[in-house]
């Protein structure tokens, strides 16, 4: 049987919160295939990150299942990495000792995790500056050791929770392309979350739009760019049409997450 | 839709002069901006540690302008009698009288003791006062229950609560030990917690995505994260020991720096005593020395 990617069955996430009861996301009955890289896009709100947080174990879906490689995920697993949106990088350890922290934790061998350190700062193209601390790397450079962090465990899949979000335009779609290439190298699964359509366009061969709360997936949209692409693709005219189409999912959802938002503000 | 940015970003970053042989021109360039990063490539660790030792050089060097300017002038004003000798004798009176001193067994007497009661005061208050943080941190009833006690601590000269301890444990090293410790603690102990309640709550998101261990939790990542903040608190701990100490053998003690200093104010032998206060100066100096070279050591990478 081939490998297998990420299985989500009947998922739905039902929280409390003090006002009400909310359902954050509900019916998702999707599957990203092995060595695929799937994107997640939706109006803020609308619990993408919530979905993630499920498929990551972080935290529990009120029905459904999730699995990952064939295993169904009960809690938080090396094996599922996560690159976060806030800025993880531990400010007191160099890049190196960044990248190997999470090896450190999960107890890889000492000569492993020099070998696996050294491959992944190269792959996220932070060679040279293996021995500079955080403070002195510039936001999208921390962002590439909190990937070269995960991709040295070796997970089964990545999920990325807009990881490029506190960062300008430019500096994400330049990220986003290497990330595409990083993916196209090691051929990970990932699924990555982000409400930027033009990212998600750029980066992944399946983009999902989800509505506004409760979040469903409202569109599967394949991107039939080329395999090979680089930011320059974003002035494509299929590149477009591609935005074209998901932006119409999305306004009439975002339109409603802004009214409703509105709404319980007043 | 407009995608006019992206044409100019792409020149830009083509013509960029930033050396990535291993990876298209644009990945490495564009989010290098920090000039700082890329000095840091040429040559890894020295500009910035040479930039390091230059401040520590130069406040040093001021410091020790200052100390001679002010000793300078103190000889100065005393010799030609800008004030009686009894307000302040010439410096060069009370190093003759210094050489003296060191000399002398009971001047070392006096030095060990204050030196045992200031080392343990620090040695306890730093490890309860850390303790008592870590405890508010994974307990927030604790902390929240607590740490305004403590607070409102901070303001009580705890001093004033040396008959009590006279009367608990006597005239001796002990009641100076505990009275120091404590206040020494307290610092600690707010400073610990504050540093532990503002980790970023992504580090722990972390944590719990890799499945650390608590052990694992606490000293790869928490204690580390809280970092300058215990610093701080040590700081603060070894400040309030060394006035706690003194200002409790000045009060009670029967031997110590600071109940000599008392001693020789009270047999108006002032010479002896500004003497000796020179020797606390002296203490608090070393003192704050060794402090920045460990806060140095711990937090080395950040703040720059």
């Amino acid at each position: 049987m081939d490998p297998q990617g990420i299985e989500m069955t009947g998922l739905s996430v039902v929280f409390d919160t003090a006002a009400r009861r909310v359902t954050a996301v509900t019916d998702i009955d999707q599957s990203v295939p092995h060595s695929s890289f799937v994107s997640i896009v939706g109006p803020s709100g609308c619990g993408k990150s919530t979905l993630l947080a499920v498929v990551a174990g972080l935290r529990k879906a009120t029905t459904g299942t999730v699995s990952v490689a064939g295993r169904p995920v009960t809690g938080p697993d090396p094996k599922i990495g996560v690159v976060f949106q806030e800025d993880s990088t531990l400010p007191w350890r160099t890049v190196e000792e960044n990248v190997a922290f999470a090896m450190e934790m999960i107890g890889t061998s000492k000569p492993e995790r020099r070998k696996r350190t050294k491959d992944a700062i190269e792959l996220v193209g932070l060679a040279g500056f293996e021995k500079s601390y955080p403070s002195q790397l510039s936001g999208g450079m921390r962002q590439r050791v909190a990937l070269a962090r995960t991709l040295a465990v070796q997970p089964e899949v990545v999920l990325m929770d807009e990881p490029f979000a506190a960062l300008d335009q430019q500096t994400r779609l330049f990220l986003g392309a290497e990330v595409r290439q990083i993916w196209a190298r090691t051929k990970q699964t990932i699924m990555f979350v982000t409400h930027d359509i033009s990212e998600a366009i750029l980066l992944s061969q399946q983009v999902w739009v989800m509505s506004y709360r409760p979040g469903t997936i409202i569109d599967v949209v394949d991107i039939d760019l080329p395999g090979e692409r680089d930011a320059g693709v974003v002035s494509t005219p299929r590149f477009n049409e591609l935005h074209n189409r998901i932006w119409g999912s999305l306004q009439a959802e975002s339109m409603r997450g802004f009214q409703q938002q509105e709404a319980s503000s007043t | 839709m407009t995608r006019s940015s992206t044409p100019s970003t792409a020149s830009r970053t083509s013509s960029s002069s930033h050396p990535s042989p291993s990876h298209p021109p644009f990945t490495a360039a564009d989010d290098l901006p920090s000039e700082s990063a890329s000095a840091h490539h040429a040559s890894p660790d020295p500009p910035r540690r040479g930039r390091g030792w230059g401040t520590a050089g130069f406040s040093v060097g001021a410091t020790l302008a200052l100390i001679v300017a002010l000793t300078a002038f103190a000889e100065v004003g005393s010799r030609a009698g800008w004030w009686n000798d009894h307000v302040l004798p010439a410096p060069s009176v009370i190093f003759t009288e210094l050489g003296v001193l060191l000399t002398e067994r009971q001047f070392w007497i006096d030095a060990q003791r204050t030196g045992i009661e200031v080392a343990a005061s620090i040695v306890f208050g730093c490890l309860l006062g850390f303790a008592a943080g870590l405890l508010f941190w994974k307990v927030p009833l604790l902390g929240r229950v607590f740490e305004p006690y403590l607070v409102s601590f901070y303001a009580v000269p705890l001093v004033l609560f040396y008959p009590v301890m006279i009367v608990l444990v006597g005239i001796n090293a002990m009641s100076v030990i505990i009275l120091a410790t404590i206040m020494a603690a307290i610092p600690m102990a707010l400073n610990t917690a504050v540093g532990l309640n503002q980790m970023p709550p992504v580090y722990l998101k972390l944590a719990r995505s890799l499945r650390t261990s608590p052990r694992q939790t606490l000293f790869a990542i928490a204690i580390p994260a809280a970092g300058p903040f215990i610093v701080a608190g040590l700081r603060l701990a070894v400040v309030y020991a060394l006035i706690g100490t003194i200002a409790m053998e000045f009060t009670t003690a029967q031997a110590g720096l600071g109940y000599r200093i008392r001693y020789l104010y009270e047999i108006f032998d002032n010479i002896g005593m500004f003497a000796y206060i020179v020797v606390v100066l002296v203490l608090s100096c070393l003192l704050t020395v060794a402090l920045a070279a460990v806060g140095r050591v711990l937090l080395r990478g950040r703040n720059s």
